[in-house]
């Protein structure tokens, strides 16, 4: 059996593309059962506004990524010739490496960004609830919540705003600790401001919105359920906040350090984080010299994150040496199953030979106690264990396809091992007519 | 110095902890202080019951008892807090006080005026209160460090590595507000422990020192001024949460002048060594 992986991106796929494939999570199930019918039985559907990916285990590779391909396109009523140019299909080892990297964050949009990792928990939980998931797909997403956690705790991928908005919160919450007991002040009502506005009242106690442009202002306050100040009671409403963040589209400042001179008296220490997200500025520079006020403009903003998106390059090469060990460990795993028939064959021709030999000499042993009968039994059982664990362990171990293959055919024709299963399918065969056993 | 040996094992934890941020070295960290806190533990805890009284007697002993003092104060902050940021600047203080002691000898005798009532309030409550204004010293010092980095726009080391500025400042007034109640308790156990003495021991050579001349007991309400004042303004005058950290850097200088320099060489009051 493979493991096959069949799927679009925002590597591969332009967002009006994955709007069409993508599926929400209501309709997951109902997406499995689908490709269930089309003999797609054990699979898990991964699907988020950047990534729509099936992974299923198939004897066919080549077949099954046809039909699940079919399938999604059927399902969501989308033409072949739409999608084929964006579609990736990889199989064992590099789709176990695929979902790995993506566990970690190493395929998303930004770098190291924590929600995927929930979502693959997500997809993987959905599939097992609606259908069950083999022992192939269960070894697979338990390897690929791992490493997504060891990524992010050992390698510092996902550290680090990466957004100015983000790096605003985090600047923030580095100053006041917890935001939640703090009130945000923005001045104006353009795209920065928005952004910033619902970054921040995620977080904090009350955000109040001053902008000349009235109409944008009580829009964006409803939007972010925030509040609105007329431009001219700015000073009352940057008085009363912990955080300013100002993004007009003035020409000139629309803050002065002698504005902010009486206010920051008025606070008796209280400190402010200032954010001003305008070009030209909003905000004096001169006002940083006030001891509490804490000043960021773009630049500095800009340069956090560049700074951190340049760290979370540095930890990509060790977070992928992880994944590769992860998939090593996980291919092993995988090769290891491919003995599991032969050992079970042998164990049980041993087993055979174990129950045949106790029951021929069962007159000699009839003189002894039934003590010493479970000893004779304990003591056969323990040889045959003995005798069988190294062949075992050997043979999990071989890494190549060929080799295993070749000491599998060895050991059935040693051990006649095939000639049992006949027999065994003879017995079955003669059970289900009737017939009495030989 | 087994004793200083376990505490510089924690301190080079806390480094790899403070330069590798692994949880693993956190907790490797936090283990050897409590190890190295439980064996402080148990040796202060046999001096006591060979003496009959907590070994505070004495500069070894009252030296010791500080640094295990700081060192469950500083355990206790760190587990409620689950902040390790500031393992790195605690522990090389205990590492290096309980260096300089450990070729020191403990008391082997209990000195007579612990025999009075409230001595023992007087030295505990002064020594609880000097290691509160250590760690406050620490906190203080890491305050300002992030306060520069966040005031100068460079967000590095400090930023990514301590607790925000709110949570410091917090716990820097907090550890303050206790040394500077303990510190209160100390002085005026001291003041009655004086009066008794006065009269029981009135031909003690060290009991006319006993006065606010002696450089020491000078220092001491030095000391508590110092505090005062800084807990005073910080509540009622509007004093900024970065001097506040910066004096209370300041005041445990003089706690430190006080407690190793003076109290070797100037005092006449306290010499029970």
């Amino acid at each position: 059996m493979h493991l096959v992986l069949v799927g679009l991106s925002h590597h591969t796929a332009p967002l009006e593309v994955r709007e069409r494939i993508g599926i929400s999570r209501s309709m997951v199930p109902a997406a499995l059962g689908r490709l269930a019918d089309d003999g797609c039985e054990d699979a898990v559907l991964l699907s988020t506004c950047n990534r729509t990916e099936v992974y299923a285990i198939a004897a066919d590779p080549v077949d099954m990524g046809e039909r699940i391909v079919s399938c999604l396109a059927d399902y969501r009523g989308v033409e072949r010739q739409d999608i084929d140019a964006s579609l990736y299909v990889r199989s064992d080892a590099d789709a176990a490496r695929h979902l790995f990297r993506v566990a970690a964050g190493l395929d998303s949009l930004v770098v190291g960004e924590p929600e995927i990792l929930g979502q693959v928990k997500d997809a993987y939980k959905v599939a097992s609830e609606a259908r069950g998931t083999g022992a192939v797909i269960n070894r697979l997403f338990h390897g690929a919540l791992a490493i997504g956690k060891r990524v992010r705790t050992d390698t510092g991928l996902a550290e680090g705003a990466v957004s100015l908005s983000y790096a605003s919160v985090t600047l923030a919450r580095k100053i006041f600790g917890d935001l939640r007991r703090r009130h945000v002040t923005v001045l104006g009502a353009g795209e920065m401001a928005r952004l910033c506005a619902v970054h921040f009242h995620e977080h904090v106690a009350s955000t109040t919105i001053a902008t000349r442009r009235e109409g944008r202002g009580a829009a964006l306050a409803a939007e972010i359920g925030g509040r609105t100040t007329p431009w001219e009671s700015r000073l009352e409403a940057i008085a009363a906040a912990d955080v300013l963040v100002s993004a007009t589209g003035a020409p000139d400042l629309v803050v002065t350090l002698a504005e902010l001179t009486p206010i920051l008296a008025a606070r008796r220490g209280r400190p402010m984080f200032v954010v001003d997200l305008a070009v030209p500025r909003d905000v004096d520079p001169a006002v940083a010299r006030l001891e509490e006020v804490f000043l960021y403009n773009i630049d500095d903003l800009r340069g956090i994150v560049e700074e951190n998106l340049a760290k979370r390059q540095d930890a990509v090469a060790k977070a992928e040496r992880l994944v590769n060990e992860e998939v090593a460990a996980w291919f092993g795993w995988v090769r290891s199953r491919a003995a599991i028939p032969t050992v079970v064959a042998l164990r049980t021709r041993f087993e055979r030979v174990r129950q045949a030999e106790l029951e021929r000499l069962a007159p000699r042993l009839a003189g002894l106690g039934p003590d010493a009968r479970e000893r004779v039994d304990e003591v056969t059982r323990l040889m045959v264990e003995k005798l069988l664990l190294t062949p075992t362990e050997q043979l999990k171990a071989i890494d190549d396809r060929e080799t295993m293959d070749t000491y599998s055919s060895a050991l059935r024709r040693l051990f006649a091992l095939d000639d049992d299963a006949a027999r065994d399918a003879r017995a079955e065969t003669a059970d289900d007519n009737g017939e009495p056993r030989r | 110095m087994s004793l200083a040996l376990l505490y510089l094992a924690a301190c080079v934890a806390y480094v790899w902890h403070f330069v590798g941020r692994r949880l693993l070295a956190g907790r490797v960290a936090t283990g050897l202080l409590l190890v190295a806190v439980l064996v402080h533990t148990f040796t202060l805890g046999m001096h006591t019951m060979e003496l009959g009284v907590p070994p505070m007697a004495g500069r070894t002993g009252a030296v010791s008892t500080f640094v295990w003092m700081l060192a469950v104060a500083y355990l206790a902050i760190e587990v409620s807090t689950d902040e390790r940021g500031m393992g790195i600047f605690v522990t090389p203080l205990l590492f290096v006080l309980q260096a300089v002691v450990s070729q020191g000898e403990m008391p082997r005798d209990v000195p007579v005026f612990f025999a009075v009532p409230y001595v023992a309030m007087h030295v505990g409550a002064l020594l609880f209160a000097y290691a509160s204004f250590a760690l406050a010293c620490v906190i203080g010092i890491t305050y300002v460090l992030l306060f520069r980095e966040l005031k100068t726009r460079t967000p590095g080391v400090f930023f990514q590595r301590l607790p925000s500025l709110q949570v410091l400042d917090r716990m820097n007034m907090r550890a303050v507000g206790i040394g500077w109640l303990l510190l209160t308790i100390g002085l005026v156990a001291g003041a009655l422990w004086m009066r008794d003495a006065s009269v029981r021991y009135a031909d003690d050579p060290r009991l006319p020192h006993m006065t606010l001349a002696d450089p020491k007991i000078l220092m001491a309400v030095l000391t508590w001024l110092v505090y005062g004042g800084q807990l005073a303004t910080r509540r009622w005058a509007g004093l900024t949460a970065r001097r506040a950290a910066m004096l209370s850097a300041v005041g445990f200088a003089i706690v430190l002048l006080n407690f190793l320099p003076v109290a070797y060489f100037f005092a006449r009051s306290h010499n029970f060594a």
